[in-house]
């Protein structure tokens, strides 16, 4: 009897200590995700709504600028993460090399971009690319073009603006991640490899990429999840244009709700639409990278 | 051909020269031993034949040639490290077949060698299972396997056995001993054991402080060490020291007084020049060769510290009256050990003596 009243306290005492933590999280997360979920099938602009049931999800199918919105998200995922994930894996094998000069002012260089603040990036980012930017000047005196490039203001030049900066910005942050699993290999599996005579190549390709696959598997992921969620450096950069050609799918929730006459029903599916491809995505990158001798 | 010869070599770091000129000639399908306490600078030797850390000074030479600035994949040598350094990621036959993927070696011909090596090492059960599915002593093997199936002219040993439990230590070691009678093959291995020196090595190289102490046969060591740094690292237990001055010299021998055995004489014979009246020196005694009182050429007191029966023999910790402890192997019944004191004999012919700076008096 002793021990069941001694469980019972535990258990009240446990519940205690929990609840402030629940109850914040209930009401700035579960209610929200319940909410919109509710939301999503919620017809009518501004504040009227009524339940239009699958009417949302039939609009999505019909509303050209989601498509647009879906496939430039889709685009930016496809380009952007492989070419980011593999400059931060070759940059982090490169600084990890002890013999190699100056590598913490090098390490430091890459990493900055990630922490500075997002409008003052854009800014430069934008002044960089104007007509009369130190782009084109650039690329002028080089002899590479003969005329200046509209960069913001050329669909397919806009795209490449949006993905250099977000690759410029989160390389580093990836980067990192490499280095710090680089630094965990035992440094006597590189020396084996070198004595038995396997070159630098298969060193990097044979040895390092299977030892980092499981941070690999997480930067993808989130690195997927990031880009499914670009809003900021289009927003700052571009508003979505050239006419929708850089605009993702958050820009879009973002107009829905706030510049265009609201719209918080459709706006919320489309919302679940991120959600949705996040989690299939991320499925099937953990279904590719699977330790088949699991 | 496999013979080593190393001349003058030189390893600093900055300013910090920890390899001070080594000279050393290995002879083919010899199996030599580093030994020595650590920071002596023995695994960076054998990191600079293998060609893992450059060489600041002097010549290397592998079967003849000058090998100081080439490749070490192209020196004839295999490497066995202390952590195993095995692929994680790969079993143990691709552990083993890796690199010959990389000298162009036909897929059956890796397939052959991977077993012929697996069989010499009884890892056939295991070829398909991975590093972490293994035990350490399995690892090792696996490690020893990788570095057969290339064919090295040398082999490289760091340490092999310094990760494994004392019973798989002296397991291995035999098969170590075995392998080199099997494969024919110059070994270099590095130890801070000394046991595992005097047990494998042909020739064992006594290194302190990036110079060689002594290179030798392992009971040349034992028997004919040649400074005081020699005779106390070879030998288990190792040999106490007394200090002594000397209080006659000449034709032949001197005469020591034991500095604090009150006034206890003895004479010894010395072949080489002698040290001066007065002098400061060092007597030395192994444990196991102290005899009964009364036979030798002196007897010292002792109380007696603390005793350790091993079953055939027994150490006994026991002081002297100064309070030099003084370290005795018995083989006599048990009992009489359980007195409080004990009076054993230095002998005539097994006694070492070395001067102030550590050298060898013959």
């Amino acid at each position: 009897m002793a021990q069941s009243a001694l469980a019972r306290s535990e258990r009240i005492n446990g519940w205690l200590f929990v609840m402030p933590a629940l109850v914040l999280l209930g009401i700035f997360m579960v209610y929200p995700i319940l909410w919109s979920l509710w939301m999503s099938f919620q017809v009518g602009r501004g504040m009227n709504f009524s339940f239009g049931g699958t009417a949302n999800i039939m609009r999505l199918t019909q509303d050209p600028v989601f498509l647009r919105a879906l496939s430039n998200t889709m685009l930016f995922l496809a380009m952007q993460v492989p070419i980011m994930l593999v400059l931060a894996l070759f940059f982090a094998n490169a600084l990890n090399d002890s013999k190699l000069w100056g590598r913490g002012f090098f390490r430091t260089a890459i990493f900055l971009p990630c922490v500075t603040s997002l409008v003052a990036y854009s800014v430069i980012f934008k002044s960089i690319f104007a007509i009369d930017g130190i782009a084109n000047q650039t690329l002028l005196v080089l002899h590479l073009i003969e005329n200046p490039i509209n960069w913001l203001s050329d669909p397919f030049w806009a795209r490449v603006v949006v993905i250099t900066a977000i690759t410029w910005r989160w390389t580093g942050y990836n980067m990192i991640f490499y280095l710090a699993a680089m630094q965990n290999i035992d440094r006597s599996i590189y020396e084996a490899a070198r004595i038995d005579g396997v070159p630098a190549w298969a060193r990097f390709w044979f040895i390092t990429v299977p030892l980092l696959k499981p941070v690999i598997l997480f930067t993808s992921v989130i690195s997927t999840i990031g880009t499914l969620q670009l809003f900021d450096e289009v927003n700052l950069l571009t508003q979505g244009g050239p006419s929708d050609a850089t605009l993702t799918l958050s820009l879009y929730i973002y107009n829905l709700s706030f510049r265009f006459m609201p719209s918080f029903g459709y706006a919320a599916t489309v919302s679940y639409v991120i959600v949705i491809l996040v989690g299939i995505l991320s499925l099937i990158q953990f279904i590719v990278a699977k330790d088949r001798r699991a | 051909m496999s013979s080593l010869k190393l001349r003058a070599v030189r390893k600093s770091y900055g300013n910090v020269e920890v390899i001070k000129g080594v000279n050393l000639d290995i002879k083919d399908k010899e199996f030599v031993v580093f030994v020595g306490p650590s920071g002596c600078g023995k695994s960076t030797l054998l990191r600079m034949i293998a060609g893992l850390e450059p060489i600041t000074g002097g010549d290397l030479e592998i079967g003849g040639q000058r090998m100081n600035d080439v490749d070490p994949s192209k020196r004839g040598i295999a490497m066995v490290f202390q952590s195993y350094a095995l692929y994680p990621h790969m079993t143990v036959r691709e552990n083993m077949g890796f690199a010959l993927r990389f000298a162009r070696v036909p897929k059956e011909q890796i397939a052959k060698q991977v077993n012929a090596a697996a069989r010499i090492l009884a890892l056939d059960p295991l070829l398909d299972r991975y590093p972490k599915e293994l035990s350490g002593g399995q690892r090792q093997r696996v490690a020893i396997g990788r570095a057969i199936v290339r064919q090295p002219e040398v082999f490289l040993f760091d340490e092999p056995l310094s990760n494994l439990d004392a019973e798989l230590r002296v397991h291995m070691r035999i098969e170590i001993a075995r392998l080199h009678k099997e494969l024919q093959t110059t070994i270099i291995y590095v130890t801070h054991d000394q046991v595992e020196a005097m047990t494998l090595a042909q020739t064992i190289v006594v290194l302190r402080d990036g110079i060689i102490e002594q290179v030798g046969r392992p009971l040349d060591l034992y028997d004919d060490p040649a400074n005081q740094f020699v005779a106390g690292f070879i030998g288990s237990p190792k040999m106490n020291f007394m200090a002594t001055s000397v209080v006659a010299s000449g034709k032949g021998s001197v005469t020591l007084e034991l500095t604090h055995q009150g006034k206890t004489a003895i004479t010894l014979p010395l072949t080489g020049p002698l040290p001066a009246i007065g002098d400061k020196v060092t007597l030395g005694v192994r444990p196991e060769h102290f005899e009964l009182a009364g036979s030798g050429i002196a007897d010292i007191a002792l109380d007696i510290d603390v005793a350790e029966h091993l079953g055939a023999t027994s150490y006994i910790y026991a002081n002297t009256a100064s309070g030099e402890q003084i370290i005795v192997e018995r083989e006599e019944s048990r009992h009489e050990l359980e007195q409080s004191g004990l009076s054993v004999a230095i002998p005539a012919t097994k006694a070492y003596l070395f001067d102030a700076a550590g050298q060898r008096l013959r």
